[in-house]
């Protein structure tokens, strides 16, 4: 294991919902979007964070990088307070905290200026940082091009030339413009096409591999968390339901939830037995969630004690934390499985 | 398999843009037969849309069938009036959108819009007709069916409004249900249950369904055969289990490389380049700039569908590779 | 020597996408109707006055007799002239620069005023922004029609003649924002959210940065196309008042000569050539401010 790049802990943003109109509103409730979320994240690893809409995965990313102001919580990169950092710092620790922790966004005709060129989009975090002296930028901004699959031309070009997946590595450019050791990736891919999809993973895995980049990877696309994360975090309604290695929880999920989401993917296999626990009723919304294990309603396995008691996120196994009262039952050859009533 | 009950002919719908003519549907031809549920495959661009649109004759405009048949238990659908062809929609074919949101109308509340569909093709009073609005809730599992009737689909969730979409679309009991991407925009947990409601649908009613997707994990489970589209045009027909194992296009073999799997890691193959611009496609075979097994004839020359025992691909070179799934 | 050239490159490209709203542009003929008749406008407010063969608000006919002739009669009179001896031609030529300035002037004051307010209002969040909100709906339900009366009635009794006319587009602009105020904090509001805002955030970029480098340049083109409406709106409201006689009886234009006309109903023409110059100016620019926000928009095509 390397060191500790990104450390969260406790990390809480509600936002209060209230009812229509200025004058006269009312308060209805919370959307309990990250409820005391704790993570880490080690150097060179990839953390997938999964879950359905309205999990919170979004804002979590997010929140970690201060996007979002957090309502309490801390976040550590390499050791420094970045909350503090970034409110009462020193200058050149600020700059260093922004330029080591990048973002890479969902939707790719969103997150580029349609006024700038290329040119003016990658070389905007010279311009910012100073962090290299200016007769060097061009060279810089065609590397990077270079890096992520582009061609030297394209830098003079506006977003809006550009297709779905070629926006997506302007968008990679452009962060790794800054030199980052860190990098939220909120669904990058979900909006491209398949053939597309597997270009922009393969330059994700490789920036891992080559330039030794942790990537926060959001998706709700299991198939590609597992194949480019080495660890992963389950959310549902704000909290932390698994997390741990990748492979182990692919393999042998040990919160209902999780066994849920995994046997919901079909696999391209006609001959896999499928052996799929359906789960009923809706994604149930985060303003104001069920008592006790916030899953309950949905849970196959649920009793009286999941209603009142909320389960405590704890490590089963070394490194894989569950959040279920009954993980262990659900360990292979170790305790059968909880009847399913339905 | 049953009776073929559809046959597509060398289907051709263009869209004539300011920008020019796309050629988003160009020379497509397969076969459905009775009771099957058969895929069809592609990425954004493959025509698998405007195809099932071509069927309905719903292409909306700047859209237009150019050429091609459909015929359907012996009779081409192109040569249908349009008051023919309204008999037939909705009754005989049915489809369901990728966006319940869109395909439903706000203003309706859910027995007035399952009512339309039942009284424009039967005769039967508001009762019978209200009875059977039921019956299809309860067919598409949606809990608490009569109080269901009275919502608006604004007040459903999007699982539900696909549900209800599904369940308008049934019916009639219609041949033939294609479904267009029917979970694409549903979360994953409720992309389970509408595809467990397919599933359980077709085998109950023997249905022959028409599962459009770009999803192979998807054609594995809910299909028998599946047809490729690559660019407006097929590159392979082939049955579910063994195109899998044996494809004999190299876009379909492109295509499951460049697709992670929840199994297991694996090493992803990018398809390189892009899809191509349809105004001005690829001379040849569409796939050439993209193939790793070009020659100078895919450049040249359009490969003709070629049909061997149950199985067809478009490609020059297809019996010389053996191509192999993962 | 490389760099230069790709920069001369990179000026290609911006005039390039300049050409590209222009060629949309092109395409749309009313837009080029509209284009057509604002330049007639213009042509005229810049060199009417070499045209016009008498000074403005100057009675030539007085002492000739030539009073209220009607048109195409005389040709040194071509548009007849007034009972009171103004040429009617001489006087629609010398307003057009009085009602092109009316319209340009104040436009410029409320998309200074209506820029800064919403922008300000939709870019800080909390109390200053919603004050800023609540300023503007107060001014956008003010009975402004009245007020603008009321105002210039006063103002231009008060103040020295001859300034009436700057009165006026000191009043049309300040009542005249409330609208684009609206429109920049909406558009301000979702670039905010916009993720190209968020990721140069994330980059570190000051507020200052994302402010003038990033939403002032993306609110532009509204902007643009909402001031070109504001200018045919100030152009008629001048007319409206001026011809209610609020205006300044020594400053020729259109809406003056409205006045002039309304005591002498059955000289049709003093009414009717500026009625038609003030039909022409408004909708050139509508139909200009049409075209550009087509052209600069074609997502509403798409």
């Amino acid at each position: 294991m390397g060191k500790t790049l990104i450390e969260v802990v406790n990390l809480v943003k509600y936002f209060a919902v209230y009812t229509r109109g200025i004058l006269l509103r009312r308060k209805i409730g919370d959307v309990h979007a990250v409820d005391d979320v704790s993570l880490k994240i080690e150097e060179g690893e990839n953390l997938g964070l999964v879950g359905e809409t309205g999990c919170g995965k979004t804002t979590l990313g997010k929140t970690i990088l201060n996007l979002i102001e957090p309502d309490s919580g801390k976040v550590y990169f390499e050791g420094l307070d970045v909350y503090e950092t970034l409110r009462s710092g020193p200058e050149e620790k600020k700059k260093y905290l922004r330029r080591s922790m990048q973002m890479i966004f969902q939707n790719p005709y969103g997150s580029l200026d349609p006024r700038m060129t290329v040119y003016d989009i990658i070389s905007e975090p010279f311009v910012i940082h100073r962090h290299i002296p200016r007769d060097e930028w061009e060279e810089r901004v065609y590397s990077l091009l270079r890096l992520v699959g582009l061609e030297d031309y394209h830098a003079e070009r506006y977003p809006h030339e550009f297709s779905g997946g070629q926006r997506q590595r302007i968008s990679i450019a452009r962060a790794l413009a800054t030199d980052p050791k860190f990098i939220v990736a909120d669904e990058p891919v979900s909006s491209l096409d398949v053939s597309v999809r597997a270009q922009v993973l393969t330059l994700l895995e490789n920036l891992q591999k080559e330039k030794k980049i942790s990537f926060l990877y959001i998706s709700h696309d299991l198939s590609s968390v597992r194949q480019i994360t080495q660890s992963v975090a389950v959310m549902y309604l704000g909290k932390i339901f698994e997390y741990g290695p990748t492979d182990e929880i692919f393999e042998e999920p040990l919160n209902p939830y999780t066994i849920a989401l995994l046997s919901a993917i079909p696999v391209p296999d006609p001959e896999r037995k499928i052996n799929r626990i359906v789960l009923p009723g809706d994604v149930p919304s985060p303003i104001n969630p069920p008592s006790g294990c916030r899953f309950h309603p949905r849970c196959p396995w649920a009793t009286e004690k999941c209603k009142k008691e909320e389960p405590e996120l704890r490590e089963v196994r070394k490194g894989h934390f569950v959040a279920c009262h009954y993980a262990e039952n659900f360990m292979k050859g170790e305790k059968p499985l909880p009847t399913v009533q339905q | 398999m049953g009776e073929e009950i559809l046959r597509v002919e060398n289907l051709k719908t263009y869209f004539f843009t300011e920008a020019g003519v796309v050629k988003a549907v160009d020379g497509v031809s397969f076969s459905v037969y009775e009771g099957e549920p058969l895929g069809i495959v592609g990425e954004t661009g493959s025509g698998k849309t405007v195809t099932s649109l071509s069927i309905m004759r719903i292409v909306p405009p700047p859209g237009k069938i150019i050429s091609g048949r459909i015929i359907y238990r012996g009779e081409d659908l192109l040569e249908k009036s349009e008051d023919e062809m309204r008999k037939i929609r909705g009754k005989k074919i049915a489809i369901v959108f990728q966006d319940p949101n869109s395909s439903l109308d706000p203003l309706f509340t859910v027995e007035s819009q399952l009512n339309e569909v039942i009284m424009a093709h039967l005769k039967v009073t508001k009762q019978e007709a209200r009875n059977r609005a039921l019956e299809l809730l309860k067919m598409v599992r949606i809990p608490d069916p009569e109080a269901r009737l009275k919502a608006y689909p604004h007040e459903l969730s999007g699982g539900m409004r696909q549900r209800v979409a599904i369940a308008r679309a049934l019916a009639n009991e219609p041949d033939i249900l294609i479904a267009d991407e029917p979970t694409t925009n549903l979360d994953v947990t409720i992309q389970a249950q509408i595809i467990e409601l397919l599933k359980e649908l077709q085998s109950k009613l023997k249905m022959t369904l028409i599962m459009i997707t770009h999803d192979m994990g998807l054609v594995a489970e809910t299909t028998k055969r599946v047809v490729v589209l690559y660019a407006g045009s097929v590159a392979e027909i082939a049955p579910t289990n063994e195109i899998f194992k044996s494809m004999r296009h190299p876009y379909t073999a492109a295509l499951l490389k460049a697709v992670p799997r929840i199994d297991r890691r694996k090493e992803l193959k990018p398809i390189p380049g892009s899809i191509p611009n349809l105004i001005d496609p690829p001379s040849g075979c569409r796939f050439h700039p993209r193939c790793p097994y070009v020659i100078q004839r895919c450049i040249e020359e359009v490969p003709e569908l070629e049909f061997t025992d149950q199985r067809a691909v478009a490609c020059h070179r297809w019996k010389e590779l053996s191509l192999k799934g993962e | 020597m490389e760099t230069s050239n790709k920069k001369l490159a990179k000026k290609r490209r911006s005039a390039s996408q300049l050409a590209v709203v222009w060629r949309r542009f092109r395409r749309n003929k009313a837009a080029i109707a509209g284009l057509v008749l604002v330049g007639f406008v213009v042509f005229m407010a810049v060199f009417g006055s070499f045209f016009a063969p008498f000074p403005p608000r100057s009675f030539p006919c007085l002492y000739k007799g030539c009073t209220s002739l009607p048109p195409f009669q005389d040709w040194s009179h071509p548009l007849g002239t007034e009972p009171s001896g103004i040429d009617v031609y001489s006087e629609i030529l010398q307003s057009a620069r009085n009602d092109l300035y009316v319209g340009l002037a104040a436009t410029l004051i409320s998309v200074a005023i209506g820029l800064g307010i919403g922008v300000a209002s939709g870019y800080s969040s909390g109390v200053s922004g919603a004050l800023l909100l609540g300023i503007t709906q107060v001014f956008l339900v003010l009975p402004v029609l009245v007020l603008i009366l009321l105002f210039s009635r006063i103002l231009v009794l008060l103040v020295a003649q001859g300034f009436g006319l700057t009165i006026i587009v000191l009043i049309l602009g300040i009542f005249g924002w409330p609208g684009i105020a609206y429109i920049t904090r909406g558009e301000t509001l979702r670039l905010k959210e916009a993720e190209f805002i968020q990721a140069t955030k994330a980059l570190g970029a000051s507020k200052s940065r994302i402010l003038f480098r990033h939403i002032m340049p993306n609110i532009l083109s509204p902007v643009i196309v909402i001031a070109t409406l504001t200018v045919a709106a100030n152009i008629l409201t001048e007319a409206a008042i001026s011809f209610l006689g609020f205006g300044d009886p020594n400053t020729s234009t259109w809406g003056q000569m409205l006045n002039d006309g309304f005591s002498w109903l059955n000289y049709w023409w003093i009414s009717f050539f500026p009625g038609i110059m003030i039909v022409f100016s408004t909708l050139g620019f509508n139909l200009l401010g049409d075209g550009l926000s087509e052209a600069l928009n074609p997502r509403l095509k798409e």
